[in-house]
C-alpha cells in the first residue's frame, strides 16, 4: 500500500502588510512550511508574531491566510504526486504488473474476503474435540487410557533396557572368555570378528525394539485419536452421555506413592516501578530432564490431568532446557506423543527448517570455519509436547558449555540473550510459566564453586528481571510462574543461601499482617 | 421496532503490525508496538462529533496486539440494502454522506475505506459513516499488515501507491455510480478489478466507460444528467480535476428534493449520551469479547498449535504464527441487558434537578473502587454530574460538595477541572504559547518521557510523548520563574491521561494545580521549600503516629531520604494512574495540607514494617515501595486531616494570604521549625479546641505560676520535676497520667502551654516518645494566650488534687 512514504516538501509562505506610516511601504515576510504540516496553523502563526514582532491586529488576518496557504498547498502536493504517478503510468514508466501483483497478494494474504476458503485444520479440530473432552466429565476416562498407553510403553521400554542388559550381560561374557583365552586357542582376527558380531547383534536389537515401540506408538496413537473422535461425536449428540466406554477397561485407582522430597521454595514477587505486577519464583533444586520426563514414575494418572487441563489452553507451561549446537533429543524416556509429531520427527522438521535462515544468517556473521548451516550459541529450538511432566513447550537453548563453565559471563552472553527471546516467546505465545535452569548448567561439576553458583544465579535473576518486565510490555499473556532449576545435587546450604539471594534482587511480597482493628 | 434498531453499538476488530524480530528505533529503545500507535491516535476519532459519522466509543487494545474498535451503529449498510433506491433517495443519501466527508477533510481526516457496506441508513433515512477512520488510525494503513478499502473503491492513484483525500472523492462517485446502475465489477478478483481500474486512465468518461462495461450504458444514460454530472465530476482521473466534496455539497443541495423529519429525541434511557449508554452496558457486565467471539470475529486457536520452531538470536523467528486474516465483518450489540438492568428506575430519575433533595444510594457506604463498578450508583452519579458539570461555573460548590463523596471515572477530566477552577478560552491561551521552540531543557525532557508511567498505553505511544514534551515546554515557558525538576512529567502525566485529546484544559489544570500544591517547589533553589515541606510532614508523623516517628527519628531514617519525591510529584512518581486518579480525587477537594497527611498514611501503612526495620531496611523498604492500599490511605489521611487543627499543618511557603491576624500566626523561622517535633497551634485553634472541648491542656509551668493564674481545665506537670529519660507517662505522677490516659483515650488533643518556647518543645517530644498522640505545642505559650483570650484564665481548683 503506501510502502513508500510521503516525502515532504518545504513551501514558503509570503505575507506583506504595509507599515502604518507609509502605505506604499510593505512589510514583507516569508516563512517556510512543511507540507503536508503536521502540527496546528493557528499555533505556528503566534510563533510567527512573536518571532518577527509583528502587530497583534494582523492576527486574525494572518491565521486565515495561513490556514488558506497550508491547505492549498497540501492539496496541490498530494495532486501534483498523484498527477505524476498517473502520467508515469500512462507512458508505462511504472512496473504496474509488479503493482498489482502486490495488491492482489496484499488482498489474498490478508483480508478474509479474498483469501482462499480455508477449513479449519485437523489439528484444530482435535484440540477443540481433547480441550473440550477433558473439560467434561470423560477426563477421568481419558486420563486412565492415556496412562495405560504409558504403561505400556513404560513396560516395553523396561523390557528392552533389560533385554539390551541380558545382551551386553551375555556379550561381555563371551568376550571375556575369548579374552582370556587369547593366544590359546582363538586369535586376534577372531576375537575382532566377535566384537563386529556382537555390535551387529546390539545394533540389531536395538532396532527391533525401536521399531517395536514405533509402532506401539503409532497404533496407541491412532486408536486413541479416533477413539476421541468418537467420544467428541457421542457428547456433542447428547451432553448426558459421558463417554465413559474407552476401548480398554476403567482401570482402578492407583494409590499415590509419597514423591521425593525435594528442596523447594516459594516467593511472591512485585515487579514494576509504579504499576506493579505480581509474579510467582519458585526456587527447586530438580533436575530438569525430571522437569521434562514422561512421567513421575509414581505419579499415576492424575500427574498428567494438569498439563492435559492446560494443553490447549493459553496458559502453556514450557521449560528451558540447554543444548548443543545439533539438534537432536535429549534423552526423554517418554510415553506416546498423542498430540504432536513424535520428538525425532519435529527435530528433524527444526533441522530442516533452521537451515536456510541460520545459514543466511551465519554467512553474514563471516561465519568462518564453523559450521555454515548450524545453529549458533543463543539460539533457540523449540519442541512441544503433551507427554511431559510439567511442560508443553520445551525451548532448547544452543550454548557453548565450556564458556558457560566460566565465572564472568556478563549480561550480553549469548545464553543470556538467548534467555530473553526465549522470555519474549513465552509471552507473545501463551506460556504463562516457564522453567529455567537458573544456573544455566544442569549438572554441578567441581568448577562450581558456591561463590560460582551465587554469582551466577544472581546474574540470571537480575537479567530475567529486567527480561519479564520488558516482556510484559509487549501485550502478551503475563508470565504467572518462574521455576528457578537448580542442580538436584545441590547442597542444602547454598540452596538455602540462593534462597536468600531472591528477596535482595526482586521486592518480595510481605507476609499478610493482621491489623488490630480500631474500637 | 425492527430487530437491528435496537442495537446501538458495534465491534469490529483487526490485528495491529508486528515489528519483525529485534529493531530498536532510533533513541535506542524498542520499538513502540503498532498496537499502541493505534491506540494514540485513535484517542482523537473518540472526540469527533458530527449527526452523519458514527461515533467512536471505545478502542480497546487487546492481546497479541489485537485492536478492538467500538462505535455507534444505526439502520443498515447500503450494502444490506436489497432494494434499489429511487433517485431522490440517492440524492439524500449522497448529501448526507458528501456532508460528512466535507467534515472529515476538513479535520484533515482522509477516509480512505469509504464502502458501501460502511456507510449505514435507518429506517427514516438518515445516514451515518461507520469506522471512518480506519486510515487515520493506522497512520495511513502502516501500522497495519492488511491493505485498506476494497479493490473496487480503490481510484487508480491509490492503486499506484499514492492517493490523498481526494482519492475519497472517487470512491464516492463510484459509490454513487454503483447505486444508480447496481453493483460494479461483482465476483471479479481484485487483480482484475484493480486492472481495469486502471485503464480507465486511457478513458475520457470514466464512469461511461464503467458503465459501458458491465453493458450498462443504458441505464447509465438514464440517470437524470443532474446526478450524471455529479457521477462524472467524481470520476476525473486527476485528483486536481475532481470536485471537492464543498462543491459536491453545493450541487447536491441545489437538487435535493427530500427533507428528513426530525426525529422526537428519545426520552428515558434511550436519550442518555451513547457513551454513558456504553460505559453503563459494560458495568452491567456486558462484553465486547464475548460477542466477538460468538460471530467468528476472534478466533481462539489453541497457542501450542501456533509455537515458533526455532528463534535466533537476533530475534528472528522460525515458523509459527502466521497472521490472522483481516475480516471486516462487524459484532452489532443489543443494549438489553442494560435496559433490564435498569428497567425499575423511574422515568423522573432520568432528569435529576438540582435543588431538589437527592436519596442516598446504598452503595455510598461501599468503597469506591466497589462503587465505581455498581451501575444502578454510576448511572445516578453521571447523571447527577452531568447536569451539575452542565452549568458550571456557576455550580462549582456543589460540584465540589459531590466530589467529596466520589467523582464518577467517566467524567473526571471534567471534574477534576472544575475542582481546579479552569475556566476561560483555554484553546486560545495554550495556542499561544511557543511548544515548539528548542529549548536547553529539551535533553532531560526527552529522556526522561520515555520513562514516565509507560505502563499506561496511551501514554508509552509517541502520540503520548509528543502531547507530554509539548506539555511540559509550554509550562516552563509560561512560568519563567520555574526550572524543569525531574518529577514534573510525573506530575503532568496525570492531567494528560485524563484530558488526552484536550491538551489545553490538561495545561489549564496543570497550570492551577502548581499554585495550588506546589507553590515555588519548582524554583531552582527549592530547598527551603523541600525542607519546610519536609519538616511539616515530620511534625505531622509524630502529632498521628508517635511511636513511628520515635523509631524512625532513632534509625535516623529522616524524610529527606524518602519523601522528596512523594510530595515534589504529589505521590504521582510512586503511584500507578488508577492509584493517582482515586488520591488527588481527594486532593482536590480538601486541600494542599492533605499530602503531608497522606505521606503519613502511607507509613501508617507500612508501620508494622518500620518498626521492624534498621536503617537500611527501610532504605531498602522505600526504594521499591510496597504495594499501598490506596483507598485506605486516603480515608486515613482525610480523617488525619480533618481531626488535625488547620494551624498545626500551616506552612510559609503557600500560595495563601499572609495571615495577619497575632491569634491565627503560627510562623516561626525555618532553622525553628526543623528543630522541633511538634507543631504549633495557633490561638484560634486553640480556643476552638477549648470550646468543643476537644483538648487537654498540660502546664509546665512552675507550680507557683501555676497556682496564680492557669487557663482552666489544664493539669500542671511543671518541667523542672520531669524526668526526661523516662518515657512513661507514669512517672509523671498519678493525677497527670491519669488526665492524660483519658485524654488520649477521647482521643483529645493534648496542647503543651508553657512560658517558654524551648521546654514546651523538650516536654512535646518527651511526650511523643512515651507514644503519646495528638500533641501540639501552643503558639506563643501561656502569656499570649492570657493577652489575647484572658477570658479563659482561672485559678486552679485545689479540690481537683485530692
Amino acid at each position: 500500500m503506501t510502502s513508500e512514504t510521503l516525502q515532504n516538501t518545504s513551501k514558503t509562505f509570503e505575507f506583506s502588510f504595509p507599515t502604518c506610516t507609509n502605505e506604499e511601504l510593505l512589510y514583507k515576510l516569508e516563512v517556510p512550511v512543511q507540507i503536508p504540516y503536521d502540527g496546528s496553523t493557528r499555533e505556528l502563526v503566534q510563533r510567527v508574531l512573536k518571532m518577527f514582532h509583528i502587530p497583534v491586529y494582523l492576527e486574525d488576518e494572518l491565521n486565515e491566510k495561513l490556514a488558506d496557504f497550508v491547505s492549498k498547498e497540501t492539496k496541490n502536493f498530494h495532486n501534483e504526486r498523484d498527477a505524476k504517478l498517473i502520467d508515469q503510468f500512462k507512458n508505462n514508466e511504472l512496473d504496474v504488473e509488479c503493482v498489482i501483483k502486490n495488491w492482489e497478494k496484499q488482498f489474498k494474504e490478508n483480508v478474509v474476503d479474498f483469501a482462499e476458503q480455508k477449513g479449519t485444520s485437523d489439528e484444530e479440530v482435535f484440540a477443540a474435540a481433547y480441550h473440550k473432552l477433558v473439560h467434561s466429565p470423560a477426563l477421568e476416562t481419558i486420563m486412565q487410557v492415556e496412562s495405560s498407553y504409558a504403561k505400556t510403553v513404560m513396560n516395553m521400554l523396561k523390557n528392552r533396557d533389560e533385554d539390551i542388559q541380558k545382551l551386553t550381560q551375555k556379550q561381555t561374557e563371551e568376550m571375556e572368555e575369548k579374552m582370556r583365552l587369547l593366544n590359546v586357542s582363538t586369535t586376534e582376527e577372531e576375537i575382532n570378528a566377535l566384537a563386529a558380531q556382537h555390535f551387529e547383534q546390539q545394533s540389531l536389537a536395538a532396532g527391533r525394539w525401536d521399531s517395536q515401540l514405533d509402532a506401539l506408538r503409532h497404533t496407541q496413537r491412532a486408536t486413541h485419536r479416533a477413539w476421541l473422535m468418537t467420544a467428541i461425536n457421542e457428547y456433542q449428540t447428547d451432553e448426558r452421555v459421558t463417554p465413559s466406554t474407552s476401548p480398554l477397561s476403567a482401570l482402578p485407582p492407583e494409590p499415590l506413592a509419597p514423591l521425593a522430597p525435594r528442596l523447594e521454595e516459594s516467593f511472591t514477587i512485585h515487579l514494576g516501578s509504579q504499576l506493579k505486577q505480581t509474579h510467582n519464583i519458585r526456587l527447586v533444586a530438580v533436575d530438569m530432564m525430571d522437569l521434562c520426563s514422561g512421567d513421575r514414575a509414581d505419579g499415576g494418572a492424575w500427574s498428567r490431568v494438569q498439563p492435559a487441563l492446560a494443553l490447549y489452553s493459553s496458559e502453556l507451561s514450557g521449560a528451558v532446557l540447554c543444548a548443543d549446537a545439533r539438534v537432536r533429543s535429549p534423552q526423554l524416556r517418554a510415553a506416546t506423543e498423542h498430540h504432536f509429531a513424535d520428538l525425532d520427527a519435529q527435530l528433524r522438521r527444526i533441522a530442516e527448517a533452521v537451515e536456510e535462515p541460520a545459514g543466511r544468517r551465519n554467512a553474514q556473521r563471516e561465519g568462518g570455519a564453523r559450521a555454515r548451516r548450524a545453529l549458533q550459541p543463543g539460539d533457540v529450538f523449540v519442541t512441544r509436547h503433551s507427554n511431559l511432566a510439567e511442560a508443553h513447550v520445551v525451548f532448547h537453548l544452543v550454548v557453548d558449555d565450556d564458556s558457560l563453565k566460566s565465572g564472568d559471563i556478563t549480561s550480553r552472553h549469548p545464553a543470556i540473550l538467548g534467555l530473553r527471546n526465549i522470555l519474549k516467546a513465552a509471552c507473545c505465545n501463551d506460556v504463562t510459566s516457564i522453567a529455567i535452569p537458573l544456573l544455566l548448567r544442569h549438572e554441578l561439576t567441581e568448577e562450581m564453586t558456591a561463590a560460582w553458583c551465587m554469582r551466577r544465579a544472581e546474574l540470571v535473576l537480575k537479567c530475567v528481571k529486567g527480561f519479564v518486565l520488558e516482556a510484559s510490555g509487549g501485550g502478551g499473556a503475563a508470565l504467572r510462574t518462574l521455576t528457578a532449576a537448580l542442580p538436584a545435587a545441590i547442597s542444602p546450604a547454598l540452596f538455602a543461601a540462593l534462597g536468600a539471594l531472591l528477596p535482595t534482587i526482586f521486592r518480595v511480597s510481605g507476609p499478610v499482617r493482621a491489623r488490630p482493628q480500631p474500637e | 421496532m425492527h430487530e437491528d434498531e435496537s442495537c446501538k453499538f458495534a465491534a469490529c476488530t483487526f490485528f495491529a503490525k508486528n515489528h519483525p524480530g529485534e529493531s530498536c528505533g532510533s533513541n535506542g529503545l524498542p520499538l513502540t508496538p503498532s498496537s499502541i500507535t493505534i491506540l494514540g491516535r485513535s484517542q482523537r476519532l473518540l472526540t469527533i462529533e458530527h449527526t452523519n459519522l458514527c461515533t467512536y466509543l471505545d478502542i480497546i487494545r487487546g492481546k497479541h496486539e489485537r485492536i478492538i474498535v467500538v462505535a455507534e451503529v444505526i439502520g443498515k449498510s447500503l450494502a444490506e440494502y436489497s432494494s434499489k433506491f429511487s433517485y431522490e433517495e440517492i440524492i439524500n443519501i449522497s448529501l448526507q454522506v458528501t456532508n460528512a466527508m466535507m467534515f472529515l477533510h476538513k479535520q484533515e481526516i482522509t477516509h480512505r475505506t469509504l464502502s458501501d457496506d460502511n456507510i449505514l441508513l435507518d429506517s427514516s433515512g438518515r445516514v451515518k459513516l461507520f469506522n471512518y477512520g480506519m486510515y487515520y488510525m493506522t497512520n495511513e494503513g502502516n501500522e497495519v499488515p492488511f491493505p485498506l478499502g476494497l479493490p473496487r473503491y480503490l481510484s487508480p492513484e491509490t492503486i499506484l501507491n499514492g492517493g490523498g483525500p481526494a482519492a475519497d472523492v472517487w470512491t464516492f462517485g463510484i459509490i454513487l455510480l454503483e447505486l444508480c446502475i447496481g453493483k460494479l465489477w461483482k465476483n471479479i478478483k481484485p487483480g482484475p478489478t484493480l486492472r481495469r481500474i486502471l485503464t480507465l486512465v486511457h478513458a475520457n468518461n470514466p464512469a461511461e466507460r464503467i458503465a459501458r462495461e458491465h453493458d450498462c450504458l443504458e441505464a447509465y444514460k438514464e440517470i437524470p444528467e443532474t446526478v450524471r454530472n455529479l457521477i462524472e465530476k467524481c470520476l476525473k482521473i486527476y485528483p486536481s480535476e475532481r470536485a471537492t466534496f464543498e462543491e459536491l455539497i453545493e450541487d447536491l443541495s441545489k437538487i435535493n428534493s427530500k427533507t428528513l423529519e426530525d426525529i422526537k429525541q428519545p426520552r428515558g434511557l434511550m436519550g442518555c449520551k451513547l457513551q454513558y449508554l456504553y460505559y453503563w452496558w459494560q458495568l452491567t457486565g456486558g462484553d465486547i469479547q464475548a460477542e466477538l467471539k460468538k460471530n467468528g470475529l476472534i478466533k481462539n486457536s489453541p497457542p501450542i498449535l501456533s509455537m515458533p520452531i526455532a528463534i535466533l538470536l537476533d530475534g528472528g523467528t522460525i515458523g509459527g504464527k502466521t497472521g490472522a486474516l483481516f475480516d471486516r465483518r462487524i459484532a452489532k450489540y443489543s443494549l438489553d441487558l442494560l435496559k433490564n438492568r435498569l428497567s425499575h428506575i423511574p422515568p423522573q430519575d432520568f432528569y435529576p434537578l438540582m435543588h431538589e433533595r437527592r436519596k442516598d444510594y446504598d452503595a455510598v457506604a461501599l468503597p469506591k473502587i466497589i462503587r465505581e463498578r455498581d451501575t444502578e450508583y454510576q448511572f445516578y452519579r453521571l447523571l447527577w454530574f452531568q447536569r451539575l458539570l452542565h452549568g458550571y461555573p456557576y455550580t462549582t460548590q456543589y460540584i465540589r460538595t459531590e466530589a467529596e463523596i466520589d467523582i464518577p471515572p467517566l467524567e473526571r477530566g471534567d471534574v477534576w477541572a472544575a475542582l481546579l477552577g479552569v475556566v476561560g478560552d483555554i484553546e486560545d491561551q495554550y495556542e499561544r504559547i511557543d511548544k515548539e521552540t528548542p529549548t536547553p531543557t529539551d535533553r532531560q525532557i526527552d529522556v526522561d518521557i520515555p520513562r514516565c508511567h509507560q505502563y499506561c498505553w496511551l501514554l508509552c505511544g509517541s502520540a503520548g510523548h509528543r502531547t507530554l514534551k509539548r506539555l511540559l515546554k509550554a509550562w516552563l515557558l509560561t512560568n519563567p520563574q520555574y526550572v524543569y525538576w525531574q518529577g514534573l512529567d510525573s506530575l503532568t502525566a496525570p492531567f494528560l491521561y485524563l484530558n488526552f485529546c484536550n491538551e489545553a484544559r490538561a495545561f489549564a489544570c496543570l497550570s492551577a494545580f502548581v499554585p495550588k500544591f506546589l507553590h515555588k517547589f519548582f524554583l531552582k533553589d527549592n530547598s527551603a521549600v523541600i525542607k519546610e515541606y519536609l519538616a511539616k510532614f515530620w511534625q505531622m508523623t509524630a502529632f498521628h503516629e508517635p511511636e513511628l516517628a520515635t523509631h524512625l527519628h532513632d534509625i535516623n531514617f529522616v524524610p529527606e531520604l524518602f519523601a522528596i519525591p512523594w510530595f515534589l510529584t504529589m505521590f504521582s512518581h510512586v503511584f500507578p494512574l488508577h492509584k493517582i486518579v482515586h488520591l488527588w480525587d481527594a486532593l482536590l477537594v480538601e486541600g494542599p495540607s492533605l499530602p503531608l497527611f497522606m505521606g503519613v498514611g502511607i507509613l501508617r501503612q507500612l508501620r508494622d514494617t518500620l518498626l521492624d526495620s534498621g536503617f537500611n531496611e527501610c532504605i531498602l523498604l522505600f526504594s521499591d515501595l510496597p504495594e499501598i492500599d490506596i483507598g485506605e490511605c486516603v480515608k486515613e489521611s482525610i480523617d488525619m486531616c480533618r481531626i488535625s487543627p488547620r494551624s498545626i499543618s500551616y506552612r510559609r511557603f503557600t500560595n495563601e494570604p499572609e495571615m495577619k491576624d497575632p491569634m491565627d500566626i503560627v510562623e516561626v523561622p525555618l532553622d525553628v521549625l526543623l528543630s522541633e517535633t511538634c507543631s504549633r497551634i495557633s490561638l484560634a485553634d486553640f480556643f476552638s479546641l477549648t470550646c468543643q472541648d476537644k483538648c487537654c491542656v498540660v502546664d509546665i509551668r512552675s507550680n507557683l505560676l501555676y497556682e496564680k493564674s492557669c487557663i482552666e481545665g489544664s493539669i500542671n506537670v511543671p518541667y523542672s520535676g520531669v524526668h526526661l529519660g523516662q518515657h512513661e507517662l507514669k512517672s509523671l505522677g498519678a493525677h497527670p497520667n491519669k488526665v492524660l490516659t483519658e485524654a488520649i483515650r477521647q482521643k483529645k488533643i493534648i496542647v503543651v502551654a508553657s512560658a517558654e518556647d524551648e521546654t514546651a518543645q523538650l516536654f512535646s517530644d518527651y511526650l511523643v516518645k512515651c507514644g503519646v498522640s495528638r500533641v501540639c505545642v501552643l503558639h506563643g505559650g501561656v502569656s499570649a494566650l492570657h493577652t489575647h483570650v484572658p477570658s479563659l484564665f482561672g485559678v486552679p481548683k485545689k479540690t481537683a488534687h485530692k
